[in-house]
């Protein structure tokens, strides 16, 4: 049997076909349980995306995950003219590992080409620090769009969901009609895991109480909490490179090259596919896998049970851009 | 909402913004001290080890941590760089007042002193109550504070006329090489150091540095793990093995205990609670009952009805306890201080303010019964 390149594998990961499930753009946000799109982005380790590679990457991995003929249908399916949109970005492991610039500020276009006001399209992680040390400058009056750190504003008084009790970025609570979350693809040292879920530790106040247990059922918890729960349209995964050990921080050693953007509107979809390209890799390698390994993932089956997304990788469907 | 210097200040009476508020600054004040600002200063923690892959194990409280690079610890103020794990607060006060020593409550130890009282951001539990949290639950990068290095802190304590010093706010615990250093500094130069906690720490770490104490208080919350995992996300476990240890290092101690209406306020856990400790501390260590007022996640209980504390308190004397006080009910008679030999009222007290205070030498004035605790 002939050996599946990186690139094909995540491609193929959950059971390629897409059967059903495509339709037309609806006048409420699209949600396509366990669909995650991909598409190919030619860039290997340490080279940017050329603003074309990167518009496509986006459009097509977006195209797909909503089942629209192309990135723009798939933005107004997804996307009123009346909405603020926040895009939370993950940038704590500085330049090499956080999501690209250019594949952000694609999504941005494809956002703004949906009739969004780039001034209300925000580009946002916990600091400004953060932001800028990954590459991003920051724009906090909206040209060509936001992009601002929360910086300590947050909501005056805690909400509770679950087990989580936490003050909220008020970009999320407050300002934001729309989130997504456009995180990389990459191991945690302790969940397991960090691609789309974990990202919404950056929005509450005290992400360091919840990292016990596997982050379960905390990340689930913050996930399920109104403001992200019923705003959430879409979840973005940087695959161009991944990182399949020694997460959260950058670890050169573990990184490789999958060459992928993810999109998916089910979140909990996107990490369980997240899930299988880590492990796939650390097969790959030799590596045991993330339960053998002392941080089992446990969240994803937490949050599909509180029915935020599929969780079973029979139900996962990758669709090709 | 952006936290501000109103942070600083929220727990006490302090109002102006900048340097410390009016408590320090008296008329032989020097400079304020300085904001910390937005950089965190990182200083090499004391208590941990270095595992496989950069990654740390915290060894200063029961939660232990492991801590992946890049990553914080549960309490918020501990990080990962490296491999090396940091404390950011150490010499970052964010609150800073002077208060008398009832405040804390202690009540066996220099009664109607003031205390220069601090903290820093970061607590290595989360109760569901905490009156604190909006420095206790947030990171240091997340309220304001000062550059307050253990010099200077002590050297403001002496301006303002204070005796003591006092750890206390948030979470001592989680800044324990500054509680040390503080400790050093306070006893060079003649001041008492206290710290008032919840306990919840390794042994290793408490004895290096509780014979530093002249007293520490401790926030037993409950008598029930169940209550423990629940409302504090901690263990109680441990908590009374500190009360050991501390009782066994000779340095004085006082407990409180609030009581939170329908979780942990039933006779039948004060009686097993007061029983504990008159078994494994002794008759003389004073127990607190304080009165819960909802805040921060348990908003929906009401405060403590004075007649569960009141049969607390009666709990606590019955099962053989000499010092049993009731806090947060400004006036009650279980504020006072009574000489368990002949009943004689030592010191009377409402609220935080001493209003008479009878003991000679520490002993009853009456009786001449010797009351323990630290008088000079």
């Amino acid at each position: 049997m002939r050996r599946l390149t990186r690139r094909e594998l995540a491609l193929m990961l959950g059971a390629g076909a897409l059967a059903g499930t495509r339709r037309a753009g609806a006048s409420t946000p699209v949600v396509l349980p366990g669909v995650v799109g991909v598409a190919e982005a030619e860039a290997r380790h340490g080279q940017p995306l050329s603003r074309e590679q990167a518009g496509r990457a986006v459009a097509g991995a977006v195209a797909a995950a909503v089942g629209a003929e192309s990135g723009a249908e798939a933005a107004k399916s997804l996307f009123a003219p009346s909405d603020t949109v926040g895009i939370k970005v993950n940038c704590l492991a500085g330049k090499a590992l956080s999501p690209r610039v250019e594949l952000v500020e694609a999504l941005v276009d494809l956002i703004a080409g949906a009739g969004v006001d780039r001034r209300k399209i925000i580009v946002f992680d916990r600091s400004s620090r953060e932001l800028e040390k990954a590459g991003f400058t920051i724009h906090p009056h909206g040209s060509p769009y936001r992009c601002v750190g929360t910086d300590n504003d947050y909501d005056r008084l805690p909400s509770s969901s679950g087990a989580i009790g936490s003050c909220f970025a008020r970009i999320v609570s407050t300002e934001c009609t729309a989130l997504v979350s456009f995180g990389v693809v990459k191991d945690h040292d302790l969940a397991g895991v960090s691609a789309g879920m974990k990202n919404w530790y950056g929005v509450i106040h005290n992400p360091n109480k919840y990292h016990q247990n596997g982050c379960d059922p905390y990340i689930a918890d913050v996930a399920r909490h109104p403001f992200i729960r019923d705003k959430l349209r879409l979840t973005v995964l940087d695959g161009v490179v991944a990182q399949c050990h020694g997460g959260p921080a950058y670890r050169p050693g573990a990184t490789f090259d999958l060459g992928v953007v993810a999109a998916s509107t089910d979140p909990v979809a996107a990490d369980l596919w997240a899930w299988q390209v880590i492990e796939a890799e650390r097969k790959r390698r030799g590596m045991p896998t993330l339960e053998e390994a002392g941080r089992p993932v446990r969240f994803v089956a937490t949050a599909a049970a509180e029915g935020l997304g599929v969780g079973d990788p029979d139900r996962l469907k990758v669709v090709s851009a | 909402m952006k936290i501000d210097r109103r942070q600083l200040v929220v727990l006490g009476a302090a109002g102006a913004a900048g340097a410390l508020g009016p408590p320090l600054r008296g008329a032989a004040a020097p400079a304020s001290p300085k904001a910390a600002g937005d950089k965190l200063t990182a200083r090499e923690a004391s208590w941990y080890k270095k595992l496989e892959e950069g990654r740390v194990e915290c060894q200063l409280c029961p939660q232990k941590c492991t801590v992946a690079d890049m990553e914080r610890g549960m309490c918020g103020n501990r990080e990962n760089r490296g491999g090396t794990y940091y404390t950011l607060v150490w010499g970052r006060a964010c609150a800073v007042h002077v208060d008398p020593i009832e405040k804390k409550p202690f009540f066996h130890v220099m009664p109607g002193e003031q205390a220069l009282s601090f903290s820093t951001a970061g607590c290595n539990v989360e109760c569901k109550f905490c009156q604190n949290w909006e420095i206790s639950q947030f990171r240091p990068e997340q309220v304001e504070a000062y550059d307050l290095p253990p010099r200077d802190l002590v050297a403001a304590a002496k301006r303002t006329g204070a005796r003591l010093t006092a750890a206390t706010y948030g979470e001592p615990v989680v800044f324990w090489e500054y509680v040390r250093d503080v400790a050093a500094a306070a006893n060079a130069a003649g001041l008492k150091p206290t710290v008032v906690s919840n306990g919840f720490i390794q042994e290793e770490a408490l004895r290096e540095v509780a014979p530093s104490l002249a007293a520490i208080k401790v926030d037993l919350k409950g008598f029930r793990e169940k209550y423990y995992e629940e409302q504090i996300r901690g263990k109680l476990e441990p908590v009374l093995k500190t009360l050991q240890v501390v009782q066994e290092l000779g340095v004085w101690l006082e407990i409180v205990v609030l009581l939170v209406p329908t979780l942990n306020d039933s006779a039948e856990e004060i009686r097993d609670l007061s029983q504990w400790v008159r078994k494994n501390l002794g008759p003389d260590v004073p127990v607190h009952f304080t009165r819960f007022h909802p805040t921060y996640r348990l908003t929906d209980l009401p405060p403590t009805p004075i007649a569960t504390l009141e049969r607390s308190w009666d709990i606590g004397r019955q099962a053989g306890l000499n010092y049993v006080y009731l806090g947060n009910v400004p006036g009650h008679p279980g504020e006072n201080t009574v000489c368990p030999g002949c009943g004689e009222i030592l010191i009377r007290r409402v609220g935080f303010r001493v209003i008479a205070n009878t003991l000679v030498d520490g002993a009853c004035p009456k009786c001449q019964r010797k009351i323990p605790g630290v008088w000079k």
